[in-house]
């Protein structure tokens, strides 16, 4: 975004108008944070609050919000008040409007007890109403009194417990019902989030700096709440799955660390079941799909860019590159077991894995790789030629060291991503539930050399072998249970090494890239 | 130009010859000699893998020698002749799916041969009724209950992905002062890398258990969670590839929008937005390609029963996919049903190679229309 707001342009006359309405708008802010924690079982709907259930708190709280929404309307329009609205408030909101009191009308008459017919024709009317008092009359007046609206409706039937704790409604046909636990937060969301826009929209004032106050409001609002999710889903593993991974983790001793989780396998022998085969396993996938994707993908990369002219063949490898990195992995997984595990011993096979995941990650790199390529400045290039230097050393000696940061940043977090893909090595892969330590590959030690085709051999590579995702699958599958001590507490373990994995590949090329920016910005 | 579509063809054909012509004519001819020895052998040990020969092994080593002497000699050639052939492979891969995931599904759709007005067709007895079952007779293997399990998901899922994920462009690339958009974008990107099994764990054991009392269900689950599940797996998909179209509006455009004194959002819905209106919806579309794909997620959330929800529109229930039904059914199945599987992922694959290719085409309308910016 261009920065040609910095400056300040702003009013700075703080009225007592502009201060209710922030208040109205951080209150707002509140039910929505409280109404998650209810949603999420933080707290519950009959909790008491100031000697009234949490769920007729809920609601006075909305009521006195679309109330003061309604009357931030109606003091701009009479003037009280120094707003900028406009004629109208636009058709967004007007339909938004429309839309959502069809859905009020026709799901109160529903629970009233009205028909197919019935339900639509109230939805109608409230629509047709609220798109009448949305779109004609002045904007201040138009995005506040039906927003006030809805937020006091949902106010009032919390308040009177209309729908409250205890509250039930079951959904003929759909074998269902809804729970005012689930109901009352679900309300006071939606509720607090339109209210929350229209005191923000008051707050600015109405017109153009009101639409922009209200939707930055909204769109901070999303953007938090993805962080939210974020933080929550990686906390959540994290406090799960750190019992089990550190199961029996000790330091000192003969071997400085034990760490039984991650040096185990599963079996009888063990008195701590671990992970140990599957770890291997997701180790020496990584580094066959690296082997065969990386040289490909950035040897590609290097002849789009520097030596094929734009042309048919150019735009066809474009296509095939963005079809391949989209199709489903599932798709890879059935393509590996039809073409790769026949012609690798007809079984399922650690070689079938790593080419069916190296065919995953190649368009990635190339993706990648072709953007690190075509970021070098012609400049070099041309410096380069300039000096009497061939095409190829050009290459070799300028454009790859210049593209190594971009390319390296791109391998990373390919292999991040497909470190974690399970559909295909279910497929092609296969490997035990609970193995063994001994079931945990060697391929190093396991070539040989024979003196009938094909010559070499490894099977190491030609048997099934457990990955980390592949075994946390397996065990869900099983139902959480197998013969081991704790399986939740493993499952969990589990989950959390896959994800630490799959995240230090992430954390390392995000690094990666920020160290490599600022040096080349020094 | 006077020239016939056939002759310039035939043009073309002859200014290729004499250019190789002088290729050849300037190249060493040792050079020439073992890049093509070099490339001679990769495509016999090609041949030779495609027909599962244990011999493959032979030109395999041929073609490494005959590289490794050619690089150590003749590098700029064999290093050109190399990188065409690891060009090549990207075709090569889309090629050989299309035909063995082809190939495999062939029997089922024989199977499933229907006839309408008198013509027999192929296949199309998958979309006529609605009966899967492989193992009880009449045996039948219909893919519209995955077929309506998938439209239900990725439905939910995109109405999850596409606001939140606009939004969420919107803010990194418009919005967000420079300091918050370097926490946020990794955030997200970190976000795109939690393996989908994870999350499928996190539904299986939290979320369907919780879903069942929650809605006095039979049974946990539903597709209304796996598509919100799914919806947040898009969600990272939708932000990047918006905020990369978002970020190709030259800034000029936007400074005239509010060197006239448009807001900040104003600037955005009347001039960003609809430049970049293309761009966010292959976006959305390449999201939706993301959702139809999910497969670890649906088939350990989902209870694995190939049966169309009552009423259609009932999300409190969830059955099956089609990711999920070839994830849970490969390894067991074998015959028909082996090659229902492959049909299944044909449905799959077509669907979401067309999203790509359309997005694609949507893309390149759009860096046309914004003057060659890219």
């Amino acid at each position: 975004m261009s920065r040609a707001t910095q400056s300040v342009l702003v009013r700075d006359d703080r009225t007592l108008y502009e201060a209710v309405a922030g208040t109205a708008v951080g209150l707002s802010g509140v039910a929505f944070a409280v109404g998650l924690a209810a949603l999420l079982g933080v707290v519950t709907i009959d909790d008491p609050v100031a000697g009234f259930e949490l769920s007729v708190a809920f609601g006075a709280v909305l009521l006195a919000l679309g109330a003061s929404v309604v009357g931030f309307g109606v003091a701009s329009r009479f003037g009280y008040v120094d707003a900028a609205p406009q004629p109208s408030a636009g058709i967004v909101a007007a339909a938004a409007f429309t839309g959502i009191w069809f859905a009020v009308g026709a799901i109160v008459s529903g629970a009233v007890g009205f028909g197919t017919g019935g339900r639509l024709g109230v939805g109608v009317i409230l629509g047709g109403i609220a798109f009448a008092a949305t779109a004609f009359p002045r904007e201040d007046i138009g995005s506040t009194v039906p927003a006030g609206a809805v937020a006091g409706l949902c106010g009032l039937f919390l308040v009177t417990g209309v729908v409250g704790p205890g509250w039930k409604q079951v959904l003929v046909g759909y074998n269902a019902a809804l729970f005012g636990d689930t109901v009352v937060p679900l309300i006071v969301l939606f509720a607090s989030l339109v209210a929350g826009w229209s005191a923000a929209k008051a707050y600015g004032g109405f017109g153009a700096r009101g639409r922009n106050v209200g939707a930055y409001v909204l769109i901070y609002l999303v953007v938090c709440s993805i962080l939210v999710v974020l933080i929550g889903l990686v906390g959540f593993v994290t406090v799960n799955g750190l019992p089990g991974l550190f199961n029996g983790f000790g330091v000192g001793g003969a071997a400085l660390i034990s760490w039984p989780f991650l040096t185990n396998g599963a079996g009888l022998l063990a008195d701590i079941a671990g992970v140990f085969p599957a770890l291997v396993g997701t180790v020496w996938l990584v580094i066959g799909a690296v082997l065969f994707a990386v040289p490909t993908g950035v040897g590609a990369a290097v002849f789009l860019s520097e030596y094929a002219e734009q042309g048919r063949f150019t735009g066809a490898v474009e296509v095939a590159t963005n079809g391949l990195w989209s199709t489903p992995s599932i798709v890879f997984g059935l393509f590996g077991a039809a073409f790769l595990i026949p012609r690798f011993g007809n079984q399922k096979s650690l070689i079938a894995g790593m080419l069916t995941l190296g065919f995953m990650l190649l368009p990635l790199v190339l993706i990648t790789s072709r953007e690190a390529i075509l970021a070098v400045p012609d400049e070099y290039r041309d410096a380069s030629a300039a000096l009497g230097v061939s095409k190829w050393q050009t290459i070799r000696s300028v454009v790859l060291p210049a593209a190594i940061p971009g390319v390296t940043t791109g391998v990373i977090l390919g292999v991040g991503r497909i470190a974690g893909e399970t559909a295909p090595i279910l497929l092609t892969m296969g490997g035990g539930v609970l193995p063994a330590k001994s079931a945990a590959p060697n391929v190093l030690s396991g070539f040989q050399l024979s003196a009938s085709p094909p010559f070499v051999s490894n099977p190491a590579l030609l048997e099934a072998t457990s990955a980390l995702p592949y075994q946390l699958y397996a065990l869900i599958t099983a139902g959480l249970s197998g013969n081991i001590q704790n399986p939740q507490e493993y499952a969990w373990g589990l989950a959390l090494t896959l994800l630490l994995v799959v995240l230090v590949f992430y954390a390392v090329g995000i690094a990666t890239r920020y160290y490599f920016r600022r040096k080349l910005h020094q | 130009m006077s020239l016939t579509p056939q002759t310039d063809w035939r043009a073309s054909i002859e200014r290729r010859l004499t250019r190789t012509q002088e290729f050849v004519d300037d190249t060493d001819p040792e050079a020439l000699a073992v890049v093509l020895v070099s490339m001679g052998s990769l495509l016999a040990a090609f041949v030779g893998f495609l027909l599962a020969s244990p011999w493959t092994a032979v030109p395999l080593g041929a073609f490494l020698i005959a590289t490794g002497y050619g690089w150590a000699r003749h590098q700029a050639l064999v290093a050109r002749a190399v990188t065409f052939a690891m060009t090549t492979v990207t075709l090569v891969t889309l090629g050989l799916i299309v035909v063995f995931i082809f190939a495999e599904s062939i029997p089922a759709f024989q199977y499933e041969t229907a006839s309408v007005f008198g013509v027999s067709v192929p296949g199309l007895g998958m979309f006529t009724q609605a009966r899967w079952d492989a193992v009880s007779e009449p045996v039948r293997y219909s893919l519209l209950p995955m077929i309506h399990g998938t439209v239900m998901v990725t439905t939910i899922a995109t109405l999850v992905a596409a606001p939140l994920g606009v939004a969420a462009a919107l803010f990194i690339a418009e919005i967000a002062p420079p300091r918050v958009r370097e926490l946020v974008k990794p955030g997200i990107e970190i976000l795109a890398g939690i393996p989908s099994i994870v999350y499928g764990f996190i539904g299986f054991t939290i979320i369907n258990p919780w879903a069942g009392g929650a809605f006095a269900l039979n049974g946990g689950s539903t597709y209304l969670f796996v598509g919100i599940v799914v919806g947040l797996m898009a969600l990272p998909t939708v932000v990047s590839v918006a905020e990369d179209a978002l970020t190709s509006v030259p800034d000029v455009m936007k400074d005239g929008s509010l060197a006239l004194g448009a807001t900040d959002w104003q600037s955005m819905t009347s001039i960003t937005l609809p430049a970049a209106f293309s761009g966010v919806s292959a976006a959305v579309l390449l999201g939706v390609g993301r959702a139809i794909g999910e497969t670890m997620a649906a088939t350990v959330m989902l209870a694995g029963i190939p049966r169309i929800s009552e009423p259609l529109v009932n999300v409190f229930y969830g059955y099956e996919t089609l990711t999920s039904l070839i994830a849970r059914g490969y390894g067991s199945a074998n015959g028909v049903h082996e090659s229902a599987l492959f049909a299944a992922g044909v449905v799959l694959f077509v669907t979401v190679l067309c999203l790509s290719i359309g997005s694609q085409y949507i893309e390149a309308r759009m860096r046309r229309r914004l003057g060659g910016v890219e």
